[in-house]
């Protein structure tokens, strides 16, 4: 047993039940049962924790450090265009008496609704799965402390914002667990935002889960901006119902290790998603996104645009699969990743991949990694532009499919003034804006 | 203006150019014609600095200047303009800005301050109106899903908004429909000046019945084989190339 897998455990068994103590214990029992993931693991084959499993992790504490709340420089969102935004430290809340009101979202503790009610939130966790890209979502649900229950009960104008503060030491964990619960027929925009305080941060395994009503529609944003030392490994759920629509963007722009791993399930008739990733490599980061999109039910449509660039000695991997399950005939699906490697030393791998169990289905996938278009760049070159300025306008280019899709335009401006930081020439490109 | 000598270059590890002379003075239009294959489009590149065509030997001057030292955003600031046969398309990145950046590149080489926001919408109206092109333009990327005939036009707008000194135009003729020819032809024609000088390249003599040209040279096995004045393309439209060829076998 590696120290982490054993000071997990310690952890375990240092806990006092709660109401959620089936659930949790049967969470955990697996995850100890599997250990953690390696190499020979599917989705893991491409990151390898070895580093991280030879730590023993203590817990990460709902230390509420006064500095981070309100901060400006952290921000993502223009504070005049968004309804709120909610702190959570080391995955816990700050829900004290100054906390926001926002028309039509409740806002609200796990802690306080599972010691109320326990089946009101039964439905948001899933049974205990021994699929390797899960692994760390059973450990979330064994020692998560609290997290935040948005439910959504009508259409919200403006942005909400979720900071989540990464505060501490390598050699801590932290579970942030957020649940989005959106009525038939309600509409918002959710920006997640990962933040650490320095480089160094305990080892962030956070989760969210989605689940959208009838016709309810969902832009959520989950943007990782880490420092460099920090160990990001968050998962996302999506359970959607008859013609809802979500819209999704995975921003990686911080962070040493990141992985990012996104499982849709398209429950029924008419349920939409695009999926939009922004996968940033730069000096040493690694990055690790997996998106898992189930076509449960007829006429569900999926798009995935993955955008991955990697300079440096920076590595970006995106694996992403769609499943059609039987019966669901009329899925629409399309996948298509591209990759920019902008040094010699980086590395891009993309694998889309596609499991076809019915029959009458549109599925298209495309996945290319190269470098700048040399045709493009001679183009540019020809109307006199220097080549710095041609290539970092190509660079942007080639992200335009994700960037101009996001709606939130201050949330835009925001990343994109962070991307450019963390792009070759970003004196030339800041002139673009 | 210009001033080619025996210019040989190569593409893939084949010799494609074998030796062109060629010399253009200012307020002069060239034409170079020729069958497929026979090197026009490299010269062109060649021209415009295409890093992939290697020049093994000859020189080229423009304007006294060893062009073949230049870098090619250093040609295009001089005033050396390609018109491109096939106008690759860039998503993402916005036509008008790319017209801004070519002219403010053009005119910091030459000292000059940037251009007013203003003052270069205007041009840019003022441009698009003469060579017929819709508003819609303005916010597309360049030349993303233009038909051919709109990539041609856009070749010759960003033509005339920066004035080059000597314009090479690569088969913009190919592709367009009699409406469109005239007014690309317009476009080129506005451009005839005495401090200026064209070369057209192409394959048929039809656009130079609208641009009337003042040399016509007939490329053959990446070598220049017959010269003439304009009434070598009538000739060569009534007798076929394989007339210049059969000559130069003689």
């Amino acid at each position: 047993m590696s120290a982490a897998l054993r000071s997990f455990e310690t952890q375990w068994r240092a806990r006092t039940p709660d109401a959620l103590q089936p659930i949790r214990e049967q969470a955990m029992q697996r995850f100890l049962k599997l250990g953690l993931p390696s190499l020979r693991d599917e989705t893991w084959r491409y990151t390898d924790l070895r580093s991280l499993a030879a730590l023993s992790y203590g817990e990460a504490g709902c230390a509420a450090g006064g500095a981070t709340t309100g901060d400006a420089a952290l921000s993502l969102v223009d504070f005049k265009q968004h309804a709120a935004t909610l702190t959570m430290i080391n995955g816990c809340p700050l829900l004290d008496a100054d906390l926001p009101v926002v028309n039509c979202i409740e806002i609200n503790s796990i802690k306080d609704i599972y010691n109320r009610d326990p089946s009101q939130l039964r439905q948001f966790f899933e049974a205990a799965s021994d699929a390797d890209q899960r692994r760390w979502v059973l450990l979330n649900t064994a020692l998560f402390i609290d997290g935040l229950y948005l439910k959504i009960t009508g259409a919200v104008a403006t942005p909400l914002v979720i900071l989540h503060v990464s505060t501490g030491v390598a050699a801590q964990a932290a579970h942030p667990r957020v649940i989005i619960d959106a009525s038939p027929g309600a509409s918002a925009t959710i920006i997640e935002h990962h933040v650490s305080q320095g480089d160094i941060a305990p080892l962030n395994n956070s989760n969210t889960h989605i689940a959208l009503g009838r016709d309810a529609q969902l832009e959520h944003y989950r943007v990782y901006a880490t420092g460099a030392g920090a160990t990001h490994l968050d998962s996302l759920d999506i359970h959607q119902a008859q013609d809802s629509q979500c819209r999704q963007f995975t921003i990686a722009l911080g962070g040493g290790l990141v992985r990012s791993s996104l499982e849709a399930r398209l429950n029924q008739r008419g349920a939409s998603l695009d999926s939009y990733s922004l996968l940033v490599g730069h000096q040493e980061r690694h990055v690790d996104c997996v998106n898992i999109v189930t076509h449960a039910a007829p006429h569900t449509r999926s798009r995935q645009t993955a955008r991955a660039i990697a300079s440096d000695v920076s590595r970006v991997i995106f694996n992403s699969k769609v499943i059609v399950n039987a019966g669901a005939n009329g899925s629409d699906s399309k996948q298509s990743c591209r990759g920019l490697l902008l040094s010699p030393s980086a590395e891009i791998d993309t694998r889309p991949q596609l499991e076809i169990h019915a029959d009458e289905v549109k599925c298209a996938h495309g996945a290319t990694t190269g470098r700048l278009d040399p045709d493009m760049l001679f183009y540019l070159l020809s109307r006199g532009l220097d080549r710095e300025t041609a290539q970092s306008l190509l660079v942007f280019a080639f992200l335009a499919d994700v960037l101009t899709g996001m709606s939130v335009s201050s949330a835009r401006a925001a990343i994109e003034n962070a991307l450019i930081n963390q792009l070759p020439d970003a004196q030339i490109l800041r002139k673009f804006r | 203006m210009l001033e080619i000598s025996d210019l040989t270059a190569r593409v893939a590890g084949k010799e494609i150019l074998n030796g062109i002379n060629l010399t253009v003075k200012a307020g002069e239009v060239h034409a170079i014609m020729g069958p497929n294959g026979s090197g026009k489009s490299t010269l062109a590149q060649v021209l415009a600095g295409r890093e992939d065509y290697e020049v093994t030997r000859g020189s080229v001057t423009f304007e006294g200047h060893d062009l073949l030292a230049m870098r090619p955003e250093e040609r295009a600031r001089a005033g050396l303009f390609l018109g491109f046969q096939y106008p690759v398309e860039i998503p993402g990145v916005n036509n008008v800005y790319l017209l801004k950046a070519a002219l403010n590149a053009k005119r910091k080489a030459a000292g000059e301050p940037e251009v007013d926001a203003y003052e270069f919408l205007a041009l840019i109206r003022e441009k698009m109106k003469f060579m017929q092109m819709s508003e819609t333009f303005l916010t597309r990327g360049v030349n993303e899903g233009f038909s051919g005939g709109e990539k041609k036009r856009n070749e010759v707008l960003q033509m005339l908004v920066l004035e080059p000194k000597l314009a090479i135009l690569d088969e913009t003729d190919s592709g367009l429909d009699i409406d469109a020819l005239k007014v690309v032809s317009k476009g080129v024609n506005s451009l005839r000046d005495p401090a200026r000088a064209v070369v057209l390249v192409t394959h048929y003599q039809r656009l130079l019945d609208y641009v009337i040209p003042d040399q016509v040279h007939v490329l053959s096995g990446g070598r220049i084989v017959k010269s003439g004045d304009k009434s070598l393309a009538q000739e060569l439209e009534r007798r076929g190339y394989d007339w210049v060829m059969g000559a130069q076998v003689a």
